[in-house]
């Protein structure tokens, strides 16, 4: 290649290349970063609220078990029912996408809500809603609903909030090693960045260096041959090795400087 | 010395180093792995960097040796800088002292690896590592002379500094052969061991990472457990010939197989270097087998003659937990890893050739002092060695040994036991990579200090560059 001109302009196109190039890798890793931190977050933030939820349901069954139990109220039964429907979906709602450990989990947790159901269906079924005035039959039959809840389905019911409490602690527990790569993507998204700046200034450097001395030197030495050519009229000869444009330059002097000889020659020969 | 001329050559490396990036970031994109992104990286900031110079300085017909020998130098360690790009943008294991030593240890052909988990790497990483071992091992250099034409009258001053002098002078190759015979016998056996391995059961990419490995001597392996996964006597033994062959003058090679005089058989080098091959192998398999340690002679055999292989031609790689060996055949692996392979191969060490001309010179010593009289000459191959040669060569065998004893002293002085501080100091000037202790043959650098790493990887450079090399490069008086 050749022309001074055309290596820096080179130079400098090249830096700024690699520059856009480093500079959107960094940006697709970046995304990848916002995209990570954001489902993270949204993962836990759901997991949280469906924990929530399920346990909200689980109690309006208790409420609603408790009513049909102690005081016989056939509503109940529907509200029980109702209530187990709202656990099925939360829980149906997280299965997408959870990953295996927590499958494991859920499916634990829909075993122990179908446990719950056909408890309260059994008892109901058993039991059956006698709606009777006889303060006898209700004092009777408010005793075994409450031996029934306290000994059967409390049971049944701490052991499904147990188990809700286990699914916050593995969703948590899943959310570490995402937290670590999520560490490891904000390591990779700098790193491309920080190399490159080190390579722009090893460039920047090295621009500096050659534009020194096939640039600024050669413009320094012809400009010196050139004054020692006018000041003290020795000829023209400039003490490095010149290339490009500079080359061209220290020519065209010469040239220039040999013409005006001739042309002294010339007019003293005529004087 | 013209320093753009430097920055020319040097550059010209760089955009080999970026060539082979390039190569390991298509086998990522093939893969589909995440190496992808840093090796592409990586390469254009190599391309940039190396192509550089190339734009501004103009082609220079001869160099001097002064600058041939920074230009050496030089684009050694700037491979090491640059090689440590991938490891770096990739992240997992790699910190920055971590990705200096597995990029350092791999142009240097040293093998040793910081790496807790190899197998995690993706594929595109791990063609890079083995890449570093066989641009390290044809020489940086070498490869360039290869590629560039216009070095031309040049090819004398790199390749002086590239070969040892004991390789320069006891085959008298044209310095242009040196260049071509160097190529042609490491690409042919790196291509023939891929073949062989490929046949032998290997995965494609398995047998050219190996074959890489084995031909520079490096000893970067896919696996975990090394070549120790593969459980194949037959790919024991491709790999037992590969590391053999790379770690003999290749020059001799070539003369083998073009029929010349100085040939593999004639050489009393290497005759040696086979004498010492079987002893050694004979010692520890005797060793593992009277001690119960392998219940079969042909195991304790087919193990001993592995490991002994591997470690004298400074390869590394690995079959056996070598740690659960005798002490008697851990010594004789010691022994071996210092001998190393023979001068003008791509092995490191003291070399077969300076062990066996110090033991000349100890000979002479002894039979001088019977006969004060006598006029005792050393020869090498036939060749009559000069004084200032001898005294080179004992000058470099005492300053290996208080490098290996200044790394162990330093490495204790970290808290480093002493078997592990001796034989990894010595693993790393040897450029062998492997040593005993906690830098055991299925152990790895990972868990030493940062500062012991770093001492590692000068030591690494000080064995490539056959110390003086490296001393020389520091002294300032030879950069005027």
């Amino acid at each position: 290649m050749k022309g001074i001109g055309k290596r820096v302009t080179i130079g400098f196109l090249s830096i700024v290349a690699l520059l856009s190039v480093s500079g959107m890798i960094s940006l697709f890793e970046l995304s990848n970063l916002s995209y990570d931190t954001d489902s993270i977050l949204s993962a836990s933030h759901r997991d949280m609220e469906v924990a929530k939820d399920m346990l909200r349901s689980a109690h309006d069954h208790s409420r609603a078990t408790l009513d049909v139990a102690i005081f016989g109220e056939a509503e109940g039964r529907e509200a029980c029912r109702k209530a187990i429907a709202e656990i099925d979906l939360h829980i149906a709602s997280v299965r997408e996408g959870a990953p295996t450990a927590l499958q494991g989990c859920l499916d634990t947790l829909s075993l122990y809500s179908a446990e719950l159901n056909r408890l309260t269906e059994q008892y109901g079924a058993a039991e059956g809603m006698v709606m009777t005035s006889d303060s006898l039959q209700v004092a009777k039959r408010q005793m075994s609903g409450k031996e029934w809840y306290n000994g059967v389905y409390e049971k049944a019911c701490d052991k499904f909030g147990e188990q809700v409490k286990r699914y916050i602690t593995l969703s948590h527990g899943q959310m570490a090693p995402r937290a670590a790569q999520l560490s490891k993507n904000a390591y990779r998204s700098v790193a491309p960045v920080l190399i490159s700046l080190l390579v722009m200034i090893a460039l920047v450097l090295m621009l500096y260096y050659f534009v020194y001395i096939f640039g600024v030197a050669p413009a320094k030495r012809i400009n010196k041959a050139l004054s020692d050519t006018l000041a003290y009229k020795v000829p023209y000869k400039v003490k490095a090795e010149l290339i490009d444009e500079f080359k061209e330059l220290s020519d065209n002097i010469e040239m220039l400087t040999n013409i005006s000889k001739s042309n002294k020659k010339e007019e003293e020969n005529a004087i | 010395m013209r320093f753009s001329v430097i920055l020319r050559y040097v550059g010209a490396v760089m955009l080999i180093v970026a060539a082979f990036m390039a190569i390991s970031a298509v086998i990522s994109a093939v893969s589909h792995d995440t190496g992808f992104y840093p090796l592409l990286l990586s390469s254009l900031l190599t391309l940039v960097l190396g192509g550089f110079p190339l734009l501004f300085v103009p082609r220079t017909d001869n160099i001097t040796t002064k600058e041939g020998f920074v230009i050496v130098v030089g684009s050694w360690v700037l491979s090491c800088v640059v090689g440590m790009f991938p490891y770096l943008i990739w992240g997992g294991e790699f910190t920055i002292v971590n990705a200096w030593f597995e990029s350092v240890s791999g142009f240097t052909t040293t093998g040793a690896s910081i790496l807790t988990n190899i197998e995690a790497l993706p594929q595109g990483l791990l063609f890079w590592r083995s890449a570093t071992c066989w641009i390290g091992g044809a020489g940086v250099v070498m490869f360039a002379l290869l590629i560039l034409p216009s070095l031309g009258t040049n090819k004398m001053a790199l390749s002086g500094i590239e070969l040892s002098s004991l390789a320069k002078d006891n085959y008298r190759y044209r310095t242009q052969m040196i260049v071509r015979i160097l190529l042609v016998v490491y690409v042919g056996l790196t291509l023939i061991t891929t073949l062989l391995l490929k046949v032998s059961g290997m995965r494609w990419f398995d047998a050219v990472n190996h074959a890489m490995s084995a031909c520079a001597t490096g000893g970067f392996s896919t696996k975990n457990a090394s070549v120790g996964y593969f459980n194949s006597p037959l790919i024991e033994a491709i790999l037992v010939v590969a590391m053999f062959l790379s770690s003999v003058h290749f020059g001799l090679i070539y003369s083998t197989f073009t029929r010349r005089g100085n040939n593999l058989f004639r050489s009393e080098v290497v005759r040696t270097y086979v004498c010492i091959i079987v002893v050694a192998t004979l010692f520890v398999a005797a060793s593992l087998f009277f001690t119960d340690i392998y219940t079969s002679p042909l195991e304790s055999l087919r193990q001993s003659l592995f490991q002994v292989v591997s470690l004298i031609t400074t390869t590394g790689f690995a079959t056996a937990d070598t740690n659960l060996w005798t002490p008697f055949a851990i010594v004789v692996l010691i022994i071996v890893s210092i001998i190393c392979g023979c001068a003008g191969s791509t092995a490191g060490g003291v070399k077969v050739d300076r062990a066996l001309l110090y033991g000349k010179v100890l000979k002479a010593r002894l039979r001088g002092q019977q006969h004060p009289n006598a006029i005792i000459r050393v020869r090498l191959d036939g060749i009559l060695q000069e004084d200032r040669h001898l005294q080179a060569v004992t000058l470099f065998i005492t300053t290996y040994f208080v490098l290996i004893l200044a790394g162990t002293l330093s490495s204790t002085l970290f808290g480093m036991d002493l078997l592990t501080a001796f034989t990894s100091s010595v693993a790393f000037i040897g450029n062998v990579g492997p040593g005993f202790g906690e830098a055991g043959s299925y152990d790895n650098y990972a868990a030493i200090p940062a500062v012991l790493k770093l001492q590692g990887t000068v030591l690494m450079l000080m064995g490539r560059l056959e110390i003086f090399g490296f001393i020389q490069f520091l002294f300032i008086k030879m950069w005027r």
